[in-house]
């Protein structure tokens, strides 16, 4: 009798640790979550649907993408740390050279449907760095030109004719300022991070650094005359200095008339509106046709862990997420284009969505002009960007003149780059 | 009675059984942590990285010269100064007030009390909304009296006093708490003996009786204010992170960035030890005025 | 003083009292009526605070699922009770020891809580973090109390209440066979009651609402403090859905303002005594 309970429980035991070791359990972190936080249960949710044997938990997700990348930092080589993130991609490039996270160019290799299911050479660059393929892009945005229809009208403006360049729209804002009642002309999304400082950099022709990437070379006359179009915003356009919270609101509420940020905002920007106004979109208004270029904004899936078993399935997860399927929840669920290239022709995905939404096809419509969005080498890639919004804090404030407020940040972050 | 009485060698045994487990706990959460505080001071470790240098007292040097930490420094003095007196003198007008009101009483302390218990990080949520620059109510209500709106939160000017008025919300009602108590302590027959002495108001019966007597209690409750003052951190990482500009960069939200956030747990560390030192100069303060003030009763 | 002007004194006084009653309150005005509001009503010019369509259903729900609402809640009943019932356990036995036994290093003991008092948590966070981070207790209850056991101003407070206690009653219980520990918790314990009752409230209220710890050492959502479930909650919401957000302020500030409001006597004279004896 003994013996046979003996035999039972062991082998209850055996048949309980074999099914334990089919379940995978993926612990995914992610950063802001006002944008992804549906799409992330939405793409989860089927993944696990299809593949029952993994099991995805979310670790706190980040608000920003600087804090998910020290936050994956601080947990580096810790129990502590997700099985994949999504990184901002210009925070890939300290991961690289700090050798966190997992190279998945023999991933990529060993998987021979890859093009087929749409991961062009475009697309992988987005987040290779040195030929080390840091992680998979899976949302990239651009920034757009979001304007409220009805306010537009009541300044004596066209909704359907906005201005292509920034005298225009800056004609355009301050006529909306003068409706009173509250009302602002516009918001520029400079909060927050360099992003859409760089939207102007770029736009006018300017780089960031030099190319051997010693010196800082945006406080060149590109860079000058970014940091004075921001002045002109404050000046002509009358953009009060608000929090970032504050200025979307503002806007959401109908009482900014222009308003410029990503076209990853858009799902949150139409659901906070409403039916309170018109809204539309468009194209930046365009500053160089020839040399001008766009920063492309948005995060790449990185993986973690490197316990085999899980590698396998993390990377079935984070093709999943960025591939087609991943693609068609993304774009609608938030405003991000579309990097996978086989989802925007394909009806089963995006083919029908463009037709239908087009507010959504501003973004689309500037991709040819994205350039990467870039990092900065070195180990203070987070403060140098938070030394140049603090510059141009002072700026918006008018505390500073656009010279000033350029010198300033030059020499900060000239200090903060490696030796 | 001698060393060897058995009572008082079984006292002995006895007490250090009993504190035996706290000392352990001390020597663990207090004092281990505290010299390892001070000793990764004086390097410029990193979280994460197991090769760092020993500077010294250089670290400190260095970090006595970083404009960004001055300016923690400075805003955090800032914050306390404009929290801590209005704090002290309304929670001491209301207790004041509250104290003269016979049937109310216990009904206003409650009113007065409840944002102490509300929490922080949600109550700060809430005067986000309120402060918010178009549509705050606060500013629609400054508005209809033909006041502009005030740029509370996102203006490097405003911050610190937004920031400060939410504090003084939050903290008048534990200090009216704490002056109602000290007031029911003072006799009544003090008040009696004034009265026969020629004070015959009110306001001179506040300075003769109320102001000296209170003394302890006020001391008292300018040290916790000030103490919590220094200590700002939820409303920060909620609302401002530092900002705009460093507007409102404290010493808590330094701490916590360079450390866990920049992972430079040795600047962090020399920051924290001026931290203690900041305090252990309030407290010292404290207890010398202590000294001078209470020598009546 | 004639009745007239005491009577206009006390209209005078209740008018201001009033006044600053309804600035105290506003901010919870204005919290429960925009948790009713509708996304479309939130940020509209007027000051309404009347919702013209209500949308308690669905703010309410947001912010019940949107976060895991009462796991939150919950994590933060567990981690305070017991915060305070550690903070107890240890400080009681040792300010008795402090107060009435006379031992080898007393001074000494003493010496090291009034230094305890000067260095809050946030100073030593930093190793404390590494030490946990090493030995892989992060991302646990445990660690969300740890820390906190060790409180030195129960310490101190239970030793100057404790100082007032008569000796005759503890020399009685000696004489009939008390060791010293059972006095502590059968004779002291019963006797400080006050003391400790008020204290425990203080504990919670602290430890309710804070955020720097929870914030360092937690990173999975079912961990989450009521402080970090709000702060998670403002991020996923992102200036999108107030009234939500509004809605899960209610939720988790209700608790602790229930709990006042019924036992308002206790808390108010709760603090008083802890503020007193410092």
């Amino acid at each position: 009798m003994k013996k046979l309970l003996a035999t039972a429980s062991m082998a209850i035991a055996m048949l309980t640790s074999a099914l334990h070791a089919q379940t995978v359990d993926i612990v995914v972190h992610y950063p802001m979550p006002g944008f992804f936080k549906n799409v992330m249960d939405q793409i989860s949710t089927e993944y696990v649907k299809q593949h029952p044997d993994v099991k995805i938990t979310f670790a706190n997700p980040s608000p920003t993408y600087e804090d998910g990348l020290q936050l994956m930092l601080r947990q580096a080589g810790t129990s502590e740390m997700p099985d994949v993130s999504f990184i901002g991609l210009n925070r890939l490039r300290v991961l690289a050279e700090r050798n966190v996270g997992v190279d998945l160019s023999s991933f990529v290799k060993a998987d021979p449907t890859m093009a087929a299911e749409g991961y062009s050479e475009r697309l992988l660059n987005l987040a290779r760095f040195n030929g080390r393929q840091v992680g998979l892009a899976f949302a990239t945005s651009n920034p757009i030109f979001y304007y409220n229809a009805d306010l537009v009208r009541k300044a004596g403006g066209d909704p359907d004719n906005m201005p292509k360049t920034w005298d225009g729209v800056l004609a355009l804002s301050a006529k909306i300022n003068a409706l009173g009642d509250g009302v602002n002309g516009m918001s520029y999304r400079w909060q927050g991070d360099d992003w859409m400082f760089s939207a102007l950099l770029f736009g006018h022709g300017g780089t960031m650094l030099t190319s051997d990437e010693k010196k800082v070379a945006f406080d060149g006359p590109e860079g000058l005359a970014s940091f004075k179009l921001i002045d002109r915003m404050v000046k002509e356009g009358k953009m009060p200095a608000m929090t970032s919270d504050a200025a979307v609101q503002s806007f959401t509420a109908g009482k900014t008339g222009l308003f410029f940020w990503t076209t990853g905002a858009l799902r949150s920007v139409i659901n906070g509106v409403g039916n309170k106004f018109e809204l539309r979109t468009t194209s930046m208004p365009v500053i160089d046709a020839q040399k001008g270029r766009l920063p492309t904004g948005g995060n790449a899936a990185v993986m973690f862990t490197t316990d085999p078993q899980k590698q396998k399935a993390v990377f079935d997860f984070i093709k999943f997420a960025s591939g087609a399927y991943g693609a068609s929840v993304v774009v609608p669920g938030t405003g991000y284009v579309p990097n996978n290239d086989l989802a925007p022709k394909d009806p089963r995905y995006l083919g029908n969505f463009y037709k239908e939404n087009p507010l959504f096809r501003a973004g689309l419509n500037q991709m040819e002009l994205m350039i990467p969005w870039y990092s900065f080498p070195g180990n203070n890639g987070v403060k140098v960007t938070q030394t140049i919004v603090d510059n141009l804090a002072q700026l918006v404030e008018q505390k500073v003149t656009p010279e000033e407020a350029l010198k300033a940040t030059s020499s900060e972050v000239q200090k903060l780059l490696p030796r | 009675m001698t060393r060897t009485d058995p009572i008082s060698r079984h006292e002995n045994r006895a007490g250090l059984f009993l504190v035996f487990p706290t000392f352990t706990l001390m020597v663990l959460l207090l004092i281990l942590p505290t010299l390892a505080v001070f000793a990764l001071s004086l390097t410029d470790a990193e979280l994460g990285s197991t090769t760092f240098t020993f500077l010294g007292l250089d670290a400190y040097s260095d970090l006595l010269s970083d404009r960004n930490f001055l300016r923690a420094f400075k805003n955090t003095f800032i914050y306390v100064g404009l929290v801590s007196p209005a704090s002290v003198i309304l929670g001491l007008m209301l207790a004041l007030l509250i104290e003269a009101e016979t049937d109310a009483r216990g009904f206003f302390r409650s009113i007065y009390f409840l944002p102490v218990v509300a929490l922080v990080v949600a109550m700060a949520s809430v005067w986000q909304y309120l402060m918010h620059p178009s549509f705050g109510p606060i500013n629609l209500f400054l508005n209809i009296f033909g006041i502009a709106s005030i740029n509370w939160l996102g203006s490097s000017d405003n911050v610190l006093p937004a920031l400060a008025i939410i504090g003084i919300w939050q903290g008048i009602g534990f200090n009216m708490v704490l002056f109602l108590a000290g007031l029911t302590g003072i006799n009544r027959d003090l008040y009696a003996a004034a009265e026969m002495d020629g004070a015959k108001t009110a306001w001179s019966r506040f300075w003769v009786v109320t102001w000296p007597m209170l003394g302890p209690t006020t001391l008292f409750v300018i040290t916790i204010t000030v103490i919590n003052a220094v200590k700002v951190f939820e409303t920060v990482a909620t609302l401002t992170q530092g900002g705009p500009a460093k507007a409102s960069e404290v010493l808590l939200w330094s701490i916590y960035q360079e450390g866990f956030v920049f992972l430079h747990i040795g600047t962090a560390s020399a920051m924290a030890m001026v931290f203690i030192v900041v305090l252990l100069v309030l407290l010292l303060i404290q207890t010398r005025l202590l000294e001078k003030q209470v020598h009546y009763t | 003083m004639t009745t007239a002007s005491t009577h206009w004194m006390r209209v005078l006084r209740l008018m201001i009292l009033g006044l600053g009653a309804l600035l105290m309150l506003f901010p919870f005005f204005f919290m429960i009526s925009t948790s009713f509001k509708p996304q479309s009503e939130v940020f509209s010019a007027g000051l309404s605070l009347i919702p013209q369509q209500w949308a308690i259903i669905a703010n309410y729900s947001k912010a019940m699922t949107r976060i895991p609402m009462l796991q939150i809640l919950a994590n933060g009943l567990i981690v305070c009770a017991s915060i305070v019932f550690f903070q107890i356990l240890f400080a009681l036995p040792c300010a008795y020891a402090l107060a009435k036994l006379k031992f080898k290093g007393r001074e000494f003991l003493f010496g090291l809580v009034l230094l305890g008092l000067l260095v809050p948590i946030h100073a030593i966070s930093i190793p404390l973090y590494a030490t946990a981070r090493y030995a892989g207790i992060l991302n646990t209850l445990a660690i969300l109390v740890v820390p906190f056991t060790l409180s030195v101003f129960a310490i101190f407070l239970f030793r100057q209440f404790i100082k007032t206690i008569p000796d005759d009653l503890i020399m009685a219980a000696r004489t009939d066979g008390l060791s010293e520990f059972a006095i502590v918790w059968r004779i002291i314990l019963p006797n400080a009651w006050p003391s400790a009752s008020a204290f425990a409230i203080f504990s919670v209220v602290a430890h309710w609402n804070d955020l720097y710890w929870p914030l360092i050492s937690v990173s999975k959502m079912h961990l989450a403090t009521p402080p970090l479930g709000l702060l998670f909650f403002r991020a996923a919401e992102a200036g999108d859905d107030y009234g939500a957000l509004m809605a899960a302020t209610v939720l988790i500030t209700a608790p602790l303002v229930l709990f006042f409001l019924f036992a308002q006597k206790l808390f108010i004279e709760g603090m008083t005594m802890t503020g007193l004896k410092g």
